[in-house]
C-alpha cells in the first residue's frame, strides 16, 4: 500500500483551474519528484497538499489516516512535513533558537508558560541532533538572516525534519542555489531519504534525476505524465512542453 | 525590528539587572510609609495608579510586543473588570477578593469571545474589529442605567480584605496593590521565556512557518489573548477600588489608545517596557500639568521625540547601554 495518495485535488481560483483533478501518490522510501514548467500549478498542489491552502475536491490519506479536512499543523503532527520554497526560517533569532522552536513542536505542550525553556535540556539535545543531520553544528549561534542563503536552505530542511516526518515535502529546495550549495542539497537528500519518503518539486533536472525514483510531469495542473526516469525522459508530450526551456538529457 | 529585539532578548549578565527589581521593589514597599510621614499621601494614591495602570500595560505589552496582536480595544476588558465590581458591589457583595476574583473571570470570558472572533483577522482588521468591539462594551456601559449610564457608578463603602482592614486603609490597598502588580510583572517576565512566550513571538515572526512547524496558531493566540484580558480586567477591578468610583470614560477607545501609546514608548516585547512607559508616561504628565493646561502639547513632542530618538522604546535604549 502506498505511505501518500492524494486523489482528485482540486483547486480553482475563480475561474482558472489552478489544481484539476490531480492525483498523487509516494511509497515508503521513495523519492517522488514532481516537476513542470512555470505556473504548471506546482506551488499551489504543495500548499493543497500540506493544508495552507483548502483544497475545492479531492483527498489525502498519509499512513493510512484522511489529512483532507485537517489544518495545516495536524497534517504535521501526523507526519506530513514540508520546506518553502522561498526561504522560511525566523531571520532574527540563532540557528539554535530556531531549532529549538521547531522541536518544541513536537516535544509536550506549547502552552506551558511558568517553566524557562532553557532549562529544558531534552529540547536543546534534540536541536542538536538536528543540526548534526544537516550541517549545522559549527553555526548554532549565527544569527540566521545573516548566513548564506546554502545555509538558510539547510536551516529550512531541519525545522521541517523536527516533526519526524513520514513524507517530506521539499518545495524547490535547489531554488536560487549555485552548482556547489545545490549538489550539497543533493547529498543531504539522498541521506534524508533513509528517514523519510519525499515529495520533491524542483526545477534542476540534473538534481530531480539523480535523486527520483518516480517523475510525475505538472502542466496546466494536470498530471501530463508519470513514470520512472527513464519513461519520463523518453516521453513525447513531455519533451514537448519542455522543449526550448529544459534539456532533457 | 524583530532582529533587532531578539538580540537584545538575550540576557544580560550585569548584576544591577539582578537587584535593582527588588530594590525596586523594596522602595516602593516603603513609600506609604513615608510618604505618611511626610504627608506626601497624594503621591501615594498616584504611585498606586501607576502601579494598576501597569498591571493594564503589560498585559497588553504581552500580546502586542511578543505576540504581534495590534489591539486597540485593551481598554475594553478594563471596563468589563471595573463593572464586574460595580454589579457584585450593588448586588451586595463586599468581599475585596470575590469582587476582583470575579472580574478577572468575566472579563477573561469576554476576552475568549472577543478573541475567538477577531483573531481570524489580522494586521489593521484586527485593530478596527478589537476596536468595534471595544466601543460596543463602551456604549452598552452608557446605556447601563442600573449602574449610573453615562454619570458612572459611585462605591461608597470600600471592599473588604479580611481580618477586619479595608481597601479604605490606604497604605494596605498600596501594599495589596503592589504585590499583584509584582505578581503580574514576574509572571509575564517569566512567560516571555517560557515555551508559551517563544511560541508566540514565533507567530509573531512568522505565522506561515509556525503553522507548517505544527502549532496550533489559533489557540495559542487566542490563549494569550484571552488571559491579556483577563489581566486587564483585573487591572480594570483594581481601578475601580481604587477612584471607588467607575464610568464608561475608563473603556473609552481613547483609553486604549493611550495604553498603547505608553507600551511603545517604554518599548514593545521587552520586559521592562510597559512598566517603563507608564511610569514616563504619566510622571510627565502629572509634572507638565503642574505647569500648563495644556500639558499635551509637551507630552505629545516629548512623543515624537522619543520615537525618532528611541524607535525601540525606552527600555531599549538601555540594552544598547548595558550591550555596548
Amino acid at each position: 500500500m502506498s505511505l501518500f495518495v492524494a486523489q482528485d485535488l482540486v483547486k480553482r481560483f475563480g475561474g482558472l483551474v489552478a489544481t484539476d483533478r490531480v492525483s498523487l501518490s509516494v511509497e515508503p522510501g521513495e523519492v517522488h519528484a514532481l516537476i513542470g514548467p512555470n505556473g504548471a500549478g506546482k506551488s499551489t498542489l504543495v500548499n493543497l497538499i500540506s493544508g495552507l491552502l483548502p483544497a475545492d475536491g479531492g483527498s489525502i490519506v498519509l499512513d493510512g489516516v484522511e489529512l483532507t479536512a485537517m489544518s495545516a499543523h495536524d497534517r504535521v503532527r501526523h507526519g506530513l512535513s514540508r520546506c518553502f520554497q522561498i526561504t522560511s526560517v525566523f531571520r532574527g533569532d540563532s540557528v539554535r533558537d530556531n531549532l529549538l522552536l521547531a522541536v518544541q513542536a513536537h516535544s509536550g505542550s506549547s502552552f506551558r508558560c511558568f517553566r524557562r525553556r532553557s532549562t529544558e535540556a531534552g529540547l536543546r539535545e534534540r536541536a542538536l541532533e538536528l543540526a548534526h543531520k544537516v550541517g549545522l553544528e559549527d553555526m548554532l549561534d549565527r544569527v540566521a538572516g545573516t548566513l548564506p542563503h546554502g545555509v538558510q536552505r539547510k536551516l529550512d530542511v531541519a525545522l521541517a525534519l523536527a516533526a519526524r516526518p513520514k513524507l517530506l515535502l521539499l518545495d524547490e529546495p535547489m531554488a536560487g542555489m549555485g552548482p556547489e550549495d545545490s549538489q550539497q542539497m543533493v547529498e543531504l537528500i539522498a541521506r534524508l531519504r533513509a528517514e523519510a519518503a519525499i515529495l520533491l518539486i524542483e526545477h534542476d533536472m540534473d538534481a530531480v534525476f539523480q535523486l527520483a525514483d518516480r517523475i510525475s510531469v505538472l502542466d496546466y495542473g494536470k498530471v501530463l505524465a508519470s513514470g520512472d526516469t527513464a519513461y519520463i525522459r523518453e516521453h513525447p508530450e513531455v519533451q514537448a512542453v519542455y522543449l526550448g526551456t529544459e534539456e532533457l538529457r | 525590528m524583530s532582529d533587532e529585539l531578539h538580540s537584545a532578548a538575550i540576557p544580560s549578565s550585569g548584576g544591577v539587572a539582578r537587584w535593582l527589581p527588588w530594590a525596586l521593589l523594596v522602595a516602593l514597599a516603603l513609600l506609604p510609609v513615608v510618604g505618611a510621614q511626610l504627608g506626601l499621601d497624594y503621591y501615594v494614591g498616584f504611585v498606586r495608579r501607576m502601579l494598576i495602570v501597569m498591571i493594564a500595560a503589560t498585559s497588553l505589552n504581552f500580546i502586542l510586543g511578543y505576540g504581534g496582536m495590534a489591539a486597540l480595544g485593551h481598554a475594553g476588558f478594563i471596563g468589563v473588570g471595573a463593572y464586574t465590581v460595580v454589579a457584585l458591589v450593588d448586588a451586595g457583595v463586599s468581599s475585596a477578593w470575590t469582587a476582583w476574583g470575579a472580574a478577572v473571570l468575566v472579563s477573561g470570558a469576554f476576552a475568549a469571545l472577543i478573541g475567538a472572533v477577531s483573531l481570524r483577522t489580522r494586521g489593521v482588521y484586527f485593530l478596527m474589529i478589537t476596536l468595534a468591539f471595544a466601543q460596543m462594551l463602551y456604549y452598552l456601559a452608557v446605556s447601563l442605567s442600573a449602574y449610573g449610564g453615562d454619570d458612572g457608578y459611585g462605591l461608597y463603602s470600600p471592599l473588604e480584605l479580611g481580618a477586619g482592614r479595608t481597601t479604605g486603609d490606604a497604605a494596605l490597598f498600596f501594599w495589596v496593590v503592589l504585590a499583584i502588580a509584582a505578581l503580574v510583572f514576574s509572571f509575564a517576565s517569566r512567560a516571555a521565556v517560557s515555551r508559551f512566550g517563544h511560541a508566540l513571538t514565533g507567530i509573531r515572526d512568522n505565522e506561515t512557518r509556525m503553522e507548517a512547524l505544527g502549532y496550533p496558531v489559533y489557540r495559542l493566540k487566542l490563549a494569550a489573548f484571552t488571559g491579556a484580558g483577563a489581566l486587564a480586567g483585573l487591572a480594570g477591578a483594581l481601578l475601580a477600588s481604587h477612584n471607588n468610583f467607575v464610568s464608561p470614560s475608563t473603556m473609552h477607545w481613547t483609553e486604549s489608545a493611550t495604553l498603547l501609546v505608553m507600551v511603545v514608548l517604554g518599548g514593545l516585547g521587552r520586559r521592562w517596557g510597559a512598566v517603563l512607559g507608564v511610569a514616563v508616561w504619566l510622571v510627565l504628565s502629572e509634572v507638565l500639568k503642574l505647569y500648563t493646561e495644556y500639558w499635551h502639547w509637551p507630552l505629545g513632542l516629548m512623543l515624537i521625540a522619543v520615537v525618532f530618538a528611541a524607535p525601540r522604546g525606552l527600555a531599549g535604549l538601555f540594552d544598547d547601554r548595558s550591550s555596548a
